[in-house]
């Protein structure tokens, strides 16, 4: 830590802090920084700084003599910037309720390359239930294999496979003799049922173990079934797992497993989930997954805001680096941030009338909490506001920025298929049938034929059979999904 | 409150996309549906004065309305009109795929153009959605003659002749 910094800095909060922000900032360096806690080089004295200005801090007299001698605060030389997009640039004076979208980017800074790239520690959680045998299982053998050749040596990586009952197969260890490990995989046979639990248990020991703020800690679930019965230990787990910094992606192979359920699951920890259709595709999906989780520059990022009366977040997606609703809590897990490649997420607000009768309206007052993974320091909570003018008049001459409208244009037709889920759940089957052929007809004004004939063929599954077939509405829900994401990868900064 | 000119769904203020349909509400002209039945005769008018390609040996063109392409026929006196499907050994002469074929119902085989005599026909292949000109169902595999600024409609996908040498 740089000597010049002030107390506030080094301890990660604002100079307006609360005491209780305070010593909560202090609790959290300790869990992670504390001599018997801490397992890298020098972060012992970082500690010891942070101690030293907790002490300050805390004494409410010595603080206020501290800020005394305070200069006004510089522009913190924060790791990302955010940008904020509106959907309008004013809400209007009326009497109904109206709608308003913000679209938050947070970008790296350019001085990213002296941020080193986190060290991993991840662990594979495969599913070997009887469901798997023949190709499936030969190609989820062979993407681990290939994901582990790809390896560096400051990584930890742990393989656990799982049926009934969960087996470690490679314990998390840095992997030296790799062609050993490799043919402890290459045993994997596949018997038994799929109850995931089992599996995420044992891998959250591996990971827990060698668990660090400066390592991306990940757990990655491949499945192809149902768990049954286990879900809400599941939950739990992830619930747990997201607390100590452990995040966990899941990849659906096939028809047959639960997206509801893996999407919760990931969600709770910012992490992702994806539907792989064909077998063949394993692969690539996890070698890219291991990619980006070693190109991430901060791992998990929540906001965090208090509720303002009258203003409803009715929806968050996030469109980038992966897509995905994000669930609304109190604190929305934003995910995580790449070296190269801006965090979007899309909001959607629902404005009661009677908060127009002021001038202006917030919308969210929070912050984003991040930490840099390489780098074990904390950094101040990013204040961040959204707020509109209320005027008199819709300004109609300005179209929303063009960002919004492309992602707004995408989510759209995503929503349309959630929609039409929730009316089959309804039993309302002829809305639902008929807002699949519109959803089939703007996939096709868009040029997605092959997608906008699986709308088709969904719509007449509801009509004749009152559900959607569990490939289809996959194809669908994953589909869509993936038109959101930007065709063109972002040129690394 | 915003209804959208589509389907007629009531969405809050400030809604970019009908929640219903997903059309897009603002940022944009709204979308008039057109009646061109009754303007036929002045359409054509313009057409006359339209710039065609001057595509070498072009004996027609066809105009897609919708999408406002057009293309030359050339080389060869006979050009069959359909869609591309995958699966399928039929190959048409002119594949519109990329222009909705398939959502405005055209044939695999659809229709053929022909240039014979200094003549321009169309003649419909038994599609089933059928082929009409000015509005008018053609009957299958009967000739007929095309002029200048004639509308073909191959389902619902509309189509303008535009012949060279008028």
């Amino acid at each position: 830590m740089s000597t010049n910094s002030d107390y506030y800095v080094t301890l990660g909060v604002s100079r307006n802090a609360t005491q209780e922000e305070i010593k909560q900032a202090y609790y959290e360096a300790a869990q992670r920084l504390h001599p018997d806690k801490n397992v890298a080089d020098g972060e012992t004295e970082i500690f010891l700084d942070i101690q030293q200005a907790y002490e300050t801090l805390a004494n409410p007299k010595r603080r206020k003599n501290y800020d005394a001698t305070l200069l006004p605060a510089e522009e913190p030389d924060l790791p990302v910037k955010y940008k904020v997009y509106y959907s309008r640039p004013n809400l209007v004076r009326m009497n109904e309720p109206q709608m308003l979208y913000v679209l938050l980017e947070i970008k790296p800074q350019q001085k990213s390359d002296e941020i080193p790239a986190p060290p991993l520690n991840v662990c594979l959680v495969l599913d070997r239930s009887t469901s798997m045998k023949d190709e499936k299982m030969d190609v989820v053998k062979n993407a681990a294999i290939k994901v582990m050749r790809n390896l560096r040596p400051q990584d930890i990586f742990s393989v656990v496979s799982f049926s009934d009952r969960a087996e470690v197969i490679i314990p998390a260890a840095y992997s030296f003799d790799k062609s050993k490990l490799e043919a402890r995989i290459q045993m994997l046979q596949p018997s038994g049922g799929t109850e995931i639990y089992q599996g995420l248990q044992a891998a959250y020991d591996e990971v827990q173990r060698n668990a660090s703020s400066e390592r991306v800690n990940h757990i990655i679930l491949l499945t192809d079934g149902h768990t049954y019965g286990d879900d809400q230990q599941c939950l739990n787990l992830a619930e747990r797992a997201s607390k100590q910094g452990i995040g966990i992606s899941a990849m659906g192979i096939g028809k047959e497993w639960n997206d509801i359920f893996l999407d919760t699951l990931a969600n709770r920890t910012g992490g992702s989930s994806r539907y792989i259709a064909r077998a063949g595709d394993i692969q690539r999906f996890l070698v890219d997954k291991f990619d980006a989780l070693a190109r991430i520059l901060a791992d998990d990022v929540n906001l965090d805001f208090k509720e303002i009366p009258g203003v409803e977040l009715a929806y968050a997606f996030r469109t980038q680096p992966e897509t995905g609703p994000l669930p609304l809590e109190e604190t929305v897990h934003l995910g995580p941030i790449l070296q190269d490649t801006t965090l979007n997420v899309l909001f959607e607000y629902r404005i009661d009338p009677s908060l127009t009768k002021g001038d202006l309206i917030y919308l969210l007052r929070g912050s984003l909490k991040l930490s840099i993974t390489a780098l074990p320091t904390p950094i101040q909570p990013i204040q961040i506001e959204f707020s509109r003018e209320v005027k008199e008049q819709a300004d109609t001459t300005l179209p929303p920025p063009a960002t919004i409208i492309q992602a707004l244009g995408k989510l759209t037709l995503y929503r349309m298929q959630e929609r039409a889920h929730i009316e089959v759940e309804q039993g309302q089957f002829e809305l639902a049938a008929q807002h699949m052929k519109q959803l089939a007809t703007s996939l096709l004004s868009q040029g997605e034929r092959s997608l906008a004939r699986t709308a088709l063929m969904e719509a007449e599954n509801i009509e004749h059979m009152q559900a959607f077939t569990e490939e289809g509405s996959k194809e669908i829900k994953y589909g869509t999904r993936a038109l959101i994401m930007p065709q063109e990868k972002e040129e690394p900064l | 409150m915003i209804i959208c000119p589509s389907c007629q769904h009531e969405n809050l203020d400030g809604t970019v996309f009908c929640s219903d349909c997903g059309m897009q509400l603002t940022g944009i002209d709204p979308i008039v549906t057109q009646n061109i039945s009754e303007e036929m005769a002045e359409l054509t008018e313009d057409i006359k004065t339209a710039v065609l390609p001057k595509d070498l040996d072009a004996w027609a063109s066809i105009h897609l309305v919708d999408s406002g392409q057009i293309l030359p026929l050339a080389d060869r006196a006979e050009f069959t009109l359909g869609r591309i499907s995958e699966a399928q050994p039929i190959m048409p002469d002119i594949d519109l795929t990329p222009y909705q074929a398939y959502a405005s119902g055209v044939s695999r085989l659809h229709a053929v153009i022909k240039h014979e005599r200094e003549q321009v026909y169309v003649m419909d292949l038994g599609s089933s959605n059928g082929t009409y000109l000015n509005g008018k169902r053609l009957k299958p595999n009967t000739k007929q003659i095309l002029s200048h600024g004639n509308m073909l409609a191959l389902g619902k996908l509309k189509i303008q002749i535009l012949l060279e040498n008028s």
